[in-house]
C-alpha cells in the first residue's frame, strides 16, 4: 500500500510513468479490468505495457511521428487508454472525441486537429468517420477495436487494433528497443492531449458548436494529478470506475493521470447501459459521475423508496432526518452530540448501509462531481445516506483547481482551492486562475488564447463566483449566464434549476428571467420514467411523452415542486409561471452541449413562442416543433402546450 | 452463391379447421440462403404456414421437405433438431427465467451430458456448460442485451422480449430461421434495430455459432420493413399464393394492391 512511489516523483510524462509502474508491478498486479461476454477480464500492468508497446510501434510503422495527432472515439475501454498511451509514447498527441458527436462535429474536429489516425471503437463510430473521410486529406488509418458489424468492410483505410499490434511486433523485430527509446524522448513540456471544450463559448448559426482544442501538456496533467493526490490519498489497492468520457479533461487528470500515478486499478463498465449494475459488481472506492447522473441516482432512490414495502418506506422516512442532521454537523465541522451519534449508528446499520450496498457504494470513499453545478440538495441527500459526494471545480483550460476535502465539505460551495495563490476574483465577479496547472491555450488559435490568458498570466474562466469566509469557492454560473432581474438584482438561473431538478419528476429545466421579463418562469422536462410510474400508480392514462407531459394532473404534480422551491427563494426570484415541454432537451438538436449543459441562448430562440406565451399571459397555445434525429432526418411534432401559474 | 439448392419445398399444402379453409394448396420453394418474406392481409394463412413448417400443425394434404427429407408428419422437436428454429407472433418465452437462461434453455438440445452429470457439475459437464454459456454470451452481445442479461423476461418490455426470442432461436444454430412478425408492436427505432439484426443474421456476419448463411423466412405485416429487407416476397391471400417475386415486382402487382386495399388500383 504505497502512495506515490518515490521513484515516480521525477517522472513527468505518461509513458515514463507507465514504464515505471510496469517495472514495479509487472504481472503481479491488475491495472485494468473490463467486463466482456459477461466476465471481468483482467489486465496486469505488464499486459497494459505490452499492449501499448505493440500498438505504439504499429503507429510508428504507419508513420506517426512526434507532434502528430491521433484521435480516439469510443466508450471507456482499456483500448481507449492504450491508444492514448501508444500515441504519446511515440511522441504524438491524442485527442478524445465524444461518442455521441454528430459526424459534422467529428469532421470539424478531425480536420482542425489534422489527425492522421483515428481509433474508433465500433461500426457506429467508424461509419461516422467514413461519412466524412473524403474531406480529411491527412487521415491515414482508422483503427477499430470492436469488430462487430465491420467484417465485410473491405477497405484499406480500416484496420483492427490487433492488426496494428501485429505490425508493431514486426517493427520491434526490425528495430529492437525503438519503443523504449521513444519513451526516453518524451518531455514534460510536450503536448500530451488536446481536449476540445464542449462549446459553451462559441456557437455558430448552423447550430454546430465550433469547439476549441485546449493544449494539455504532460507536465500539466501530471502535476495536476500530483497536486490532487497530495490532498486526497489514493492507494494501489483502490478501484476507480471509469465512466466519464476520457475526452473530458477531468477523466484525463483523475482517471488517467491519477490512477497511473497511484497505481489505482481502473475498471470499465460493460456497456453504458449497464453502468449501475457494474458499479455494484465492482464496488469502487472512487466514482466520478456527472451532476446529471448523481441527480438520476438520487431520483431513482426516491422513486424506489416510494415503490417499496410500507415498512421499509417507514424506516427510511424515520431515519433520513437523522442522516440529514448528522451530515449537517459534519458540514459545520462540529462533533455531533451523543444522542445523534447513537441514532445515526442505528440508522446507518438499519437503513443507510443496506441502501449503499444496493447502490454499489458500500466501499465508496468518495464520489466526485464537476462540470455542471450540482444542487446542494442533491449533495446533502447523498451525505445523509452516507455517500461522501464531493464537488470539484476545474476548467479544461486550467485543470482541476478546487475541491472539497474529505473533512471539509460545504454543500453550497465547490471546495477549497488547491493553492490559494492560484485563484482570484476580478472586480466584475469573474473567477481568474493562474499557476502551473493552467494550459498553454488553444491549438492553432492564438487569438482566442490571447483572449483567454491576459498579459499578467491570469486565465479568464468566464465563470462567476466568489471566495467565502471559509476560504471555499462558491460557483454561481457562467458570467454571461448571470441574469439581471427587472429589480436590478442579479441571479443565477442554474441555481433554481438545480433545486428543481432535485425532484424525481423533473429531469431537466430552464429557468428564465431578466430585465425584459417581469417575473421568473421555467420550462420543464418531466422525467418520463418516474412520472409514468407515478401516472400508473394514480391510474392516469397516457399515450406518449407528449401526452403525459400535458396532463392536468402532471401539471399539478410539478406545481408542488415549484411551490417547494419557491418557499426558499426571495420574492423576486420566485418562479411565477411554468410549462411542461412536449420533448426533452437534446444534444442532437444542439439544445444541450455534449456534456449536457443547457445552451440557453439557443433554447431561448428555439422556444421563443413558448416564452412569448408565458409572458404574454396566454393559457396555452399550439406548437409545431421540428425535431432532428441522429441520422440526419427531420420531422415535426404538433401539440398544445399549457402555461401554468404558480401562486 | 455456391449453388441453388432447395432448402425447403412445400407441395400443395391444404390445411383446414373444420369447415374453415386456412391453406388451399400452397406450393413454395425456398432456396438455401434466401431471405424470403411472406406477407398478406390478416387471416391470409401466414402463421398457419409457419406452423405447418415447424410441425405445430399437420396439413391434411400435401408434402413438406427440408433438404429432401420429408418433415410433413414429423414431431416439432425433431424438426427443431434438424435445424429449424422459429420465433412466435405471440411471444412464447419462459417468463420466470432470465434472458440468459431463456437462451441457455435452447442450447440444451446440444448437451451431451445427462441430467445427473449436469447436476453434479463436474468434469466434462462443467466444461460443456462453459462452452455453451460462451455461445449464449455471444448472442447477448450480438443482440445488445447486456443490460437485460439477468432480468426476468416477464418484467421486460415487449420489444426486448422479441429480441430475447430471436436470441433463443439463434441459439439453436438454425439452418432455417422462421420469424413470425418479429417487428409487430415495435416503435420505429426498435424496428430498425431488428431489421439490422435480421440482415446480420442472414449474412452470418456475427458469430461462431452460425457458420453458413441461414435461410430466413420472415412473416411480416409491416410492408415498409419487408420491402427493405427481403430478397423475395410471397403474398398470401385466403390461403393462396397470389404473388411471388422481388419486392419491386410484388409492389407493382395489381392482385396484391387489391388484396391489401380491397379495390382494384
Amino acid at each position: 500500500m504505497t502512495i506515490i512511489g518515490a521513484e515516480l516523483v521525477s517522472l513527468n510524462t505518461f509513458p515514463r510513468i507507465l514504464r515505471a509502474q510496469c517495472m514495479k508491478y509487472g504481472d503481479k498486479k491488475v491495472a485494468m479490468r473490463k467486463k466482456e461476454f459477461g466476465i471481468w477480464n483482467k489486465y496486469t500492468w505488464k499486459d497494459v505495457y505490452e499492449n501499448v508497446k505493440w500498438a505504439s510501434l504499429g503507429l510508428v510503422h504507419l508513420g506517426l511521428g512526434p507532434g502528430d495527432v491521433a484521435a480516439i472515439v469510443g466508450d471507456n475501454d482499456p483500448q481507449w487508454f492504450w491508444a492514448e498511451y501508444a500515441v504519446q509514447s511515440a511522441g504524438g498527441i491524442s485527442v478524445g472525441m465524444y461518442v455521441d458527436a454528430h459526424f459534422s462535429e467529428i469532421k470539424y474536429l478531425l480536420s482542425h486537429a489534422e489527425a492522421k489516425f483515428v481509433f474508433a471503437k465500433d461500426q457506429e463510430q467508424v461509419d461516422k468517420i467514413l461519412e466524412v473521410k473524403n474531406e480529411l486529406p491527412v487521415l491515414q488509418k482508422i483503427i477499430y477495436w470492436e469488430a462487430k458489424g465491420l467484417w465485410y468492410y473491405d477497405m484499406p483505410l480500416l484496420m483492427s487494433f490487433a492488426e496494428l499490434q501485429e505490425l508493431g511486433r514486426k517493427y520491434e523485430e526490425a528495430h529492437p528497443g525503438a519503443f523504449e527509446a521513444g519513451i526516453d524522448k518524451t518531455k514534460g513540456s510536450d503536448i500530451a492531449a488536446l481536449c476540445y471544450t464542449s462549446g459553451t463559448t462559441r456557437a455558430t448559426e448552423d447550430g454546430i458548436a465550433r469547439q476549441k482544442g485546449v493544449m494539455l501538456s504532460h507536465e500539466m496533467l501530471v502535476s495536476n494529478a500530483r497536486a490532487w493526490l497530495a490532498i486526497d490519498k489514493w492507494y494501489d489497492s483502490d478501484v476507480w470506475l471509469s465512466f466519464t468520457p476520457p475526452a473530458w479533461a477531468a477523466e484525463q487528470i483523475l482517471g488517467i493521470a491519477g490512477c497511473l500515478l497511484s497505481g489505482t486499478e481502473v475498471n470499465f463498465p460493460e456497456e453504458p447501459e449497464t453502468v449501475m449494475e457494474n458499479i455494484r459488481e465492482v464496488g469502487p472506492q472512487f466514482l466520478f459521475l456527472s451532476a446529471r447522473l448523481w441527480e438520476n441516482y438520487a431520483s431513482s432512490v426516491q422513486s424506489k423508496i416510494n415503490e417499496t414495502s410500507r415498512f421499509k418506506r417507514f424506516m427510511f422516512n424515520v431515519f433520513l432526518p437523522v442522516g440529514y442532521k448528522y451530515a449537517q454537523a459534519k458540514f459545520q465541522r462540529r462533533r455531533p452530540g451523543l444522542l445523534l451519534r447513537t441514532l445515526h449508528g442505528i440508522a446507518d446499520l438499519v437503513v443507510f448501509r443496506p441502501l449503499r450496498d444496493r447502490l454499489g457504494m458500500l466501499r465508496l470513499r468518495s464520489g466526485f462531481q464537476a462540470g455542471a453545478a450540482l444542487s446542494p440538495d442533491t449533495l446533502k441527500f447523498f451525505h445523509a445516506i452516507g455517500v461522501q459526494l464531493r464537488q470539484l471545480y476545474g476548467l479544461t483550460e486550467a485543470g482541476l483547481q478546487t475541491a472539497h476535502t474529505i473533512d471539509d465539505i460545504d454543500p453550497e460551495t465547490v471546495g477549497r482551492p488547491l493553492n490559494p495563490d492560484w485563484i482570484k476574483i476580478s472586480p466584475q465577479g469573474e473567477i481568474l486562475l493562474t499557476g502551473p496547472l493552467t494550459s498553454r491555450g488553444y491549438y492553432k488559435d492564438p487569438e482566442a488564447t490571447r483572449e483567454l490568458i491576459d498579459s499578467e498570466g491570469w486565465l479568464h474562466t468566464g465563470d462567476a463566483g466568489y471566495i467565502n469566509e471559509r476560504g471555499h469557492l462558491v460557483y454561481y454560473d457562467r458570467v454571461k449566464e448571470m441574469v439581471e432581474l427587472s429589480s436590478g438584482k442579479k441571479f443565477a438561473p442554474s441555481y433554481i434549476e438545480g433545486k428543481l431538478k432535485f425532484s424525481p419528476y423533473v429531469k431537466d429545466c430552464m429557468v428564465m428571467g431578466g430585465p425584459d421579463k417581469p417575473f421568473v418562469s421555467a420550462m420543464v422536462n418531466i422525467d418520463f420514467e418516474n412520472v409514468s410510474d407515478w401516472a400508473e400508480e394514480h391510474r392516469i392514462n397516457y399515450t406518449t411523452f407528449v401526452d403525459l407531459s400535458q396532463k392536468e394532473q402532471v401539471y399539478d404534480l410539478i406545481l408542488k415542486d415549484m411551490e417547494r422551491v419557491n418557499r426558499y427563494l426571495p420574492d423576486e426570484m420566485k418562479v411565477r409561471k411554468f410549462v411542461n415541454l412536449h420533448k426533452e432537451f437534446d444534444p442532437d438538436e444542439a439544445e444541450l452541449t455534449r456534456s449536457r449543459k443547457l445552451r440557453r441562448k439557443f433554447v431561448e430562440n428555439r422556444y421563443a413562442d413558448v416564452i412569448g406565451a408565458i409572458y404574454g399571459g396566454k393559457e396555452g397555445f399550439e406548437i409545431e416543433a421540428p425535431v432532428k434525429y441522429r441520422d440526419g432526418r427531420t420531422g415535426v411534432i404538433k401539440t398544445t402546450i399549457r402555461v401554468r401559474s404558480v401562486l | 452463391m455456391a449453388d441453388n439448392r432447395i432448402a425447403l419445398k412445400m407441395e400443395d399444402i391444404h390445411l383446414s379447421f373444420g369447415g374453415l379453409k386456412a391453406l388451399g394448396g400452397v406450393s413454395l420453394e425456398v432456396k438455401e440462403g434466401e431471405l424470403l418474406a411472406i406477407i398478406g392481409p390478416n387471416g391470409a394463412g401466414k402463421t398457419c404456414l409457419m406452423n405447418c413448417i415447424s410441425g405445430f400443425y399437420r396439413p391434411q394434404k400435401g408434402r413438406i421437405t427440408f433438404y429432401g427429407q420429408d418433415i410433413t408428419r414429423m414431431p416439432a422437436h425433431r424438426i427443431a433438431g434438424l435445424g429449424v428454429a422459429r420465433t412466435f407472433q405471440q411471444i412464447e418465452l419462459f417468463t420466470g427465467l432470465t434472458t440468459q437462461d431463456n437462451i441457455m434453455a435452447a442450447r440444451h438440445v446440444f448437451f451431451k451430458n445427462g441430467a445427473l452429470q449436469g447436476a453434479l457439475y463436474f468434469g466434462p459437464a462443467h466444461s460443456e456448460e462453459i462452452r455453451h454459456r460462451r455461445i449464449v454470451e455471444e448472442i447477448i452481445d450480438f443482440l445488445e442485451m447486456e443490460a437485460i442479461r439477468k432480468k426476468h423476461v416477464g418484467a421486460l418490455p415487449y420489444g426486448q422480449r422479441k429480441r430475447v426470442e430471436m436470441g433463443r432461436a439463434l441459439a439453436l444454430e438454425p439452418r432455417l430461421l422462421l420469424l413470425d412478425e418479429p417487428m409487430a408492436g415495435m416503435n420505429l427505432e426498435e424496428k430498425e434495430d431488428m431489421a439490422r439484426f435480421i440482415l446480420d443474421v442472414h449474412d452470418a456476419k456475427w458469430t461462431k455459432v452460425i457458420h453458413q448463411k441461414p435461410t430466413v423466412i420472415l412473416v411480416e405485416h409491416d410492408m415498409g420493413v419487408v420491402m427493405d429487407v427481403a430478397e423475395r416476397v410471397v403474398v398470401l391471400d385466403w390461403g393462396q399464393v397470389i404473388a411471388d417475386g422481388t419486392p419491386e415486382e410484388v409492389k407493382a402487382n395489381p392482385e396484391v394492391i387489391k388484396a391489401y386495399l380491397g379495390v382494384a388500383a
